[in-house]
C-alpha cells in the first residue's frame, strides 16, 4: 500500500490491468472455442458475438463513465458500415449502388483493414462534430438529443439514394468469415475502453458523474472531458459498424436503428452499466442466452419426439429474462470490475470500480 | 408510557454508518430538541423515524406499535408527522392546496369534512399570511412564510407528534422567533409533542425543554437543555467536532 | 391553408395524447416508458380473435361504438396497472436507466406475445367505418374522423385538467410528482397514486389506439412505434413531469411536421423528419429542461 501511494501514476495503470487482460482471455477463449468446434453457424455467432462486444464496449465508453444515457450510438455504427461499404466494395457494384459518390471515392477500393479504421475515424469525425453541440446538454434531455441525432443520421441515411441506396439493401460488401479480426476489434476496443477510464479524461468524467458539484469546483470542465469520451466511442462504434457490415456483407440504414439500439443497451444495462467487465459479459451472457432460446425454438429432440418453442416464446423468455436480472440486480450483473482471484492488491479495482449507492442523493 | 421510543437504531448507506444504536424516548407533550454538528446523523435518524429510510437495526415504536421499516404513508397515518429539512413545499401547487394534501388519510372518517375546514381555519388562524395569500403558488412564498407553511401542512394531519428537521435553516433570527413562538403556542394549546432536530444548541437553551446532543452518529448528552447550557459537557462535546467530522 | 391547421391539429393531437401518457407515469415515478406503444398495439389487438390471417377476425371489435371505446379504454388502463403491478414495482428504487431498459423489455414481451398470436402481418380492419367519410368545415374537406379525432382529443385534455386539479386524486398526483416522498409523509399512498397514473396513462394509450386504429384501417404490432418516439420526444421538450409541457410540446411537434411537409422545397421532404429532429435539438440545446419546466424532477421516489 505504502509502495502505490509513493507511484500513484503507475499503480492505477497496474492496479488494474487485470480487468482488460482477463477480458481479452475470455476473448481468446471464445475464438479457440469456435477453432475447436469448426462448425460454420457456430463461427457466425461467435462472430456476432465479438461486433456486440465492440459495439456495447463503445457504448460503455461512452455511457458507462459519464452516466447519461445515449441513444443515438448506434447511428456511428451506421456511418462507421456505411464508409466501410464505400471503401471497400468493388468500384463496378459501387457504381450500380452509389452513383452519387465522388469519383476519387468511387475508384477507392481498400483491403477489409485499412478500411475499417478509416471508417472508424469518420464515425469518430461526426461523434466530435455532434458532441460540440450535445455534451452541453446533461440528464434526459442529452439522452433525447442523442435519440434525435440517431433518427436524423437514419432519416439521411434512408433517403439520400444516390449515396447510401436509401432504404434498398446494399450487398457487395467483401465477406469476411474467419475470426480473427473480429477477436481483434473485440480486445482493441476493450483495451482502448480500458486506456479511457484510467486516463485523466476517464477519471475526471467518472468524478463528475458522481459528484457532479465537487468536479465543477475542483474545475472539471464537463462538456470537454464528456466529448473525449464521445468523439473515442464514436471511433469504437464506427468500428464494429465497419466489421458488422462485413460479418453479413448487406447493409440497411435500418439495420442500425432502434433494434440494435435497444438490443446493445440492454446488454449494457444488464451487464452493469458502470463497469468494462459488466458490458463485455452483458454481451457474452445475452447473447448465449439469444442463441440457447433460438435452438430451442428450433427443436430439440427430447426421446423420440422433438420439443420446440413456438415462434416468439424467445424473445418473451428473452424480456422476462432481462426484468428478472435487472429486478434482482439494478446495478446490473457485475457492478465491480473483474480482477485477479487471487493475491489481488486490492479487490475492488478502485480507479473502475462503480461507485456504490450514493448516500442522501447528489442533486 | 413513551410517545415515541427508538431503541439501538442503526442506519447505513451502503458501507457508510451514519446512526449508531442510537436510544431514546419521547413522552406524549414532551419537548424534545436533537442538536449536534453537520453529518452526527440527525437527519438520517429522522428519516428512518418517518419511514423513509428503514434502519439497518434496531427498533422504533410509536403510539406503542412497532413502526420499523413501514411505509411512510403508514407512519403518518399514525399521526407522526414530519417536517423534513429544506421545508419541502409542493411549489407549484397553491398553498390551500398544500395545506390540504395532508387530510386525505382522513376521508374514510365520518365527518371529516367539517374536522379538515376547521383545522384549515385553526392554521389560517395561527398563520394570518397564508390565509391572506392562500391562492398563490407555495413556491412563490419567502423562506419563513414556507417553513410555517410545512408547520401548518403537517398540523393539518391533526398528528400526536411533529418532528421537524432544521425549521430555523437559512431564515433570518428574527424570523426564527417568529416560528418558534407559535410553535411553542401550538404546543401549549394543542398539547402537541415536539421533537425538533437543529444544528446549534442555543434555541433549545432559549425554549427549555429535553436536549439530545448527537455527534458521529451516536448520543453524547441527553438532559435538560438548560441544565446543559450551563454544564461543561457540552463546551466539550461541542468543540471537539473539528477534528473528527467529514 | 385551414387543411394544413387541421391536419397539424389532428396529428398533434395523438402526440399530445401520448405525450401525456408518458408524462402522467414520469411524473410520480420517474420512469419513461418505453412499453407505452405496446399498450396502444395490445388494446387493438384485444379487439380481435387470435388468428395470423391478413384479415382480422373481428371479435370483441363488433361492439357497438359506446361499448366498443370503454372496452378498448379498459384494455389499455387494465394492462399498464398490471405492469405496474407486475413489473415496475420491483423498480421504485432502480436507477432512471434500468428502469427505462426494464420498460423496453416489457414492451418487447407485450409485442412478441401478440406476434405469437396474430404474426406481424398488418391486418385490415375496419373499426367505425362511418367516420371515415368526408365532412366539409369552413371550406375545407377532411374527414370526419380528423374533427372527432380533434375535438375528443380536446374533450379529453380538458376532462383531465379538471380531474387532476379538482379532484383529491389530482391533487395527490400531482402532488406526488412534485416530491413523491413528502407526498407519502403527510399520509399519501404510493401505490393509489402510482396504480391511478398507470391507470390514465394506460387509458389513453387505448384513446390512441383507436384513433390509429379507425384512421388506418389497419393493426400491426408496431402501430404504436412511430406515434411514441415522437410522443416521448414531445415530453421531454415539454419538460418532463409537466403535463401541460406535454400537450404543448405534442402539438407543437405535430405542427412542425406538419408545416415543414408543406414549406418544403420537394426534393427536401424526404428529410423532413431529419428536420424535424434538428429542432428537437434546437429546442433542447436552448431550454435543457423543457419548455415548461416541472418542479422536483430532481427528487425521486
Amino acid at each position: 500500500m505504502a509502495q502505490d501511494a509513493q507511484k500513484p501514476q503507475k499503480s492505477v495503470l497496474l492496479r488494474t490491468i487485470a480487468t482488460p487482460l482477463i477480458l481479452t482471455a475470455l476473448m481468446v477463449a471464445l475464438a479457440l472455442l469456435t477453432l475447436a468446434v469448426g462448425s460454420r453457424p457456430f463461427n457466425q455467432t461467435m462472430i456476432d458475438i465479438f461486433v456486440r462486444v465492440i459495439l456495447v464496449v463503445g457504448l460503455y465508453i461512452f455511457v458507462g463513465n459519464s452516466g447519461v444515457l445515449s441513444f443515438g450510438h448506434i447511428g456511428f455504427t451506421c456511418l462507421g458500415a456505411y464508409a466501410a461499404a464505400w471503401l471497400t466494395m468493388p468500384p463496378m457494384m459501387k457504381e450500380l449502388s452509389f452513383p452519387g459518390l465522388p469519383d476519387w471515392l468511387k475508384a477507392v477500393q481498400l483491403p477489409y483493414g485499412p478500411g475499417a479504421v478509416l471508417a472508424a475515424l469518420f464515425a469518430g469525425v461526426f461523434a466530435l462534430l455532434f458532441g460540440r453541440v450535445l455534451m452541453r446538454l446533461s440528464g434526459i434531455a442529452a439522452s433525447i438529443a442523442t435519440f434525435a441525432m440517431l433518427a436524423m443520421i437514419n432519416t439521411i441515411y434512408a433517403n439520400w439514394e444516390s449515396v447510401t441506396a436509401a432504404t434498398n439493401s446494399v450487398v457487395g460488401i467483401p465477406i469476411v468469415r474467419t475470426i480473427w479480426p473480429y477477436m481483434i476489434g473485440a480486445i482493441v476496443a476493450i483495451f482502448v475502453a480500458w486506456l479511457h477510464a484510467v486516463s485523466r479524461f476517464g477519471l475526471a468524467l467518472r468524478a463528475a458523474r458522481d459528484e457532479p458539484t465537487a468536479a465543477l469546483a475542483s474545475g472539471i470542465d464537463i462538456p470537454r472531458v464528456r466529448l473525449v469520451a464521445f468523439g473515442l466511442s464514436g471511433v469504437v462504434m464506427g468500428l464494429g459498424g465497419a466489421l458488422m457490415a462485413h460479418s453479413i456483407g448487406v447493409v440497411t440504414p435500418d439495420t442500425f436503428y432502434l433494434g440494435l439500439t435497444f438490443i446493445t443497451l440492454s446488454m449494457l444495462v444488464v451487464g452493469g452499466m458502470s463497469t468494462l467487465s459488466g458490458a463485455v459479459s452483458g454481451v457474452v451472457i445475452l447473447s448465449l442466452l439469444i442463441q440457447g432460446l433460438r435452438w430451442l425454438e428450433r427443436g430439440v429432440p427430447v426421446g423420440n419426439t422433438t420439443f420446440a418453442l413456438p415462434g416468439g416464446l424467445q424473445e418473451i423468455l428473452l424480456g422476462v429474462v432481462m426484468i428478472a436480472i435487472l429486478a434482482r440486480r439494478p446495478n446490473g450483473l457485475f457492478s465491480k470490475e473483474f480482477a485477479w482471484p487471487f493475491g489481488a492488491r486490492d479487490r475492488r479495482g478502485p480507479a473502475l470500480a462503480a461507485t456504490q449507492t450514493v448516500p442522501e442523493g447528489d442533486a | 408510557m413513551s410517545l415515541l421510543a427508538v431503541s439501538d437504531v442503526t442506519i447505513r448507506y451502503g458501507r457508510l454508518t451514519a446512526v449508531r444504536e442510537v436510544a431514546f424516548t419521547l413522552a406524549e407533550g414532551e419537548i424534545l430538541f436533537i442538536t449536534g454538528p453537520n453529518g452526527a446523523g440527525k437527519s438520517s435518524l429522522m428519516r428512518a423515524i418517518a419511514g423513509v429510510t428503514p434502519p439497518a437495526g434496531g427498533r422504533i415504536d410509536f403510539g406503542g406499535a412497532e413502526i420499523t421499516g413501514r411505509a411512510p404513508e403508514d407512519i403518518a397515518r399514525m399521526g407522526l408527522s414530519m417536517v423534513p429539512e429544506g421545508r419541502d413545499v409542493f411549489g407549484s401547487l397553491s398553498i390551500e392546496e398544500n395545506l390540504i394534501v395532508g387530510t386525505g388519510m382522513h376521508t374514510r372518517e365520518r365527518g371529516w369534512r367539517v374536522r379538515a375546514a376547521s383545522a384549515l381555519e385553526e392554521v389560517y388562524d395561527t398563520f394570518p399570511i397564508l390565509k391572506e395569500r392562500r391562492h398563490s403558488q407555495a413556491g412563490l412564498l419567502s423562506g419563513g412564510q414556507q417553513q410555517m407553511l410545512v408547520i401548518g401542512r403537517a398540523l393539518m394531519t391533526n398528528p400526536r407528534l411533529i418532528a421537524i428537521d432544521e425549521p430555523s435553516l437559512g431564515l433570518a433570527p428574527n424570523i426564527t422567533d417568529q416560528v418558534y413562538e407559535r410553535l411553542i403556542g401550538l404546543r401549549r394549546h394543542r398539547k402537541l409533542t415536539l421533537l425538533i432536530v437543529e444544528q446549534s444548541s442555543t434555541r433549545a437553551m432559549m425554549v427549555g425543554g429535553r436536549m439530545i446532543l448527537m455527534r458521529g452518529g451516536q448520543i453524547l448528552l441527553d438532559g435538560d437543555a438548560q441544565a446543559m447550557g450551563q454544564s461543561e459537557a457540552l463546551q466539550a462535546a461541542y468543540f471537539g467536532y473539528a477534528e473528527g467530522e467529514h | 391553408m385551414l387543411q394544413v391547421l387541421f391536419d397539424a391539429l389532428s396529428l398533434g393531437s395523438l402526440y399530445a395524447l401520448g405525450a401525456l401518457g408518458i408524462a402522467l407515469i414520469f411524473g410520480v415515478m420517474r420512469l419513461v416508458n418505453f412499453a407505452h406503444g405496446d399498450v396502444i398495439a395490445f388494446a387493438v389487438f384485444a379487439l380481435l380473435w387470435p388468428s395470423v390471417d391478413a384479415v382480422a377476425i373481428v371479435f370483441a371489435g363488433k361492439m357497438p361504438w359506446f361499448l366498443l371505446i370503454p372496452f378498448i379504454l379498459a384494455v389499455g388502463a387494465g394492462l399498464s396497472v398490471l405492469s405496474e403491478v407486475v413489473v415496475f414495482r420491483r423498480f421504485r428504487h432502480a436507477s432512471p436507466a434500468t428502469m427505462m431498459i426494464a420498460s423496453f423489455a416489457l414492451g418487447f414481451v407485450i409485442r412478441y406475445f401478440l406476434l405469437m398470436l396474430f404474426s406481424s402481418r398488418p391486418k385490415s380492419i375496419s373499426l367505425l367505418p362511418a367516420l371515415s367519410q368526408p365532412v366539409e368545415v369552413l371550406g375545407a374537406r377532411m374527414p370526419l374522423l380528423q374533427l372527432i379525432t380533434i375535438v375528443a382529443t380536446l374533450v379529453m385534455l380538458t376532462g383531465l385538467s379538471v380531474f387532476v386539479r379538482r379532484t383529491r386524486f389530482g391533487l395527490e398526483m400531482r402532488a406526488a410528482a412534485e416530491n413523491f416522498t413528502m407526498a407519502r409523509m403527510l399520509g399519501v399512498r404510493a401505490n393509489r397514486v402510482i396504480m391511478g397514473a398507470f391507470a390514465l396513462s394506460g387509458a389513453l394509450a387505448g384513446a390512441i389506439a383507436i384513433i390509429l386504429g379507425s384512421q388506418t384501417g389497419t393493426v400491426d404490432i408496431q402501430m404504436g412505434g412511430a406515434v411514441m418516439l415522437m410522443a416521448f420526444i414531445a415530453t421531454v421538450i415539454g419538460g418532463l413531469g409537466s403535463l401541460e409541457g406535454a400537450v404543448l410540446a405534442g402539438f407543437l411537434i405535430g405542427a412542425a411536421s406538419v408545416v415543414m411537409q408543406t414549406v418544403l422545397p420537394p426534393e427536401a421532404r424526404p428529410f423532413r423528419d431529419a428536420f424535424v429532429y434538428g429542432a428537437v435539438i434546437l429546442v433542447l440545446l436552448f431550454r435543457p429542461q423543457g419548455l415548461i419546466a416541472a418542479r422536483g424532477t430532481k427528487e425521486r421516489v
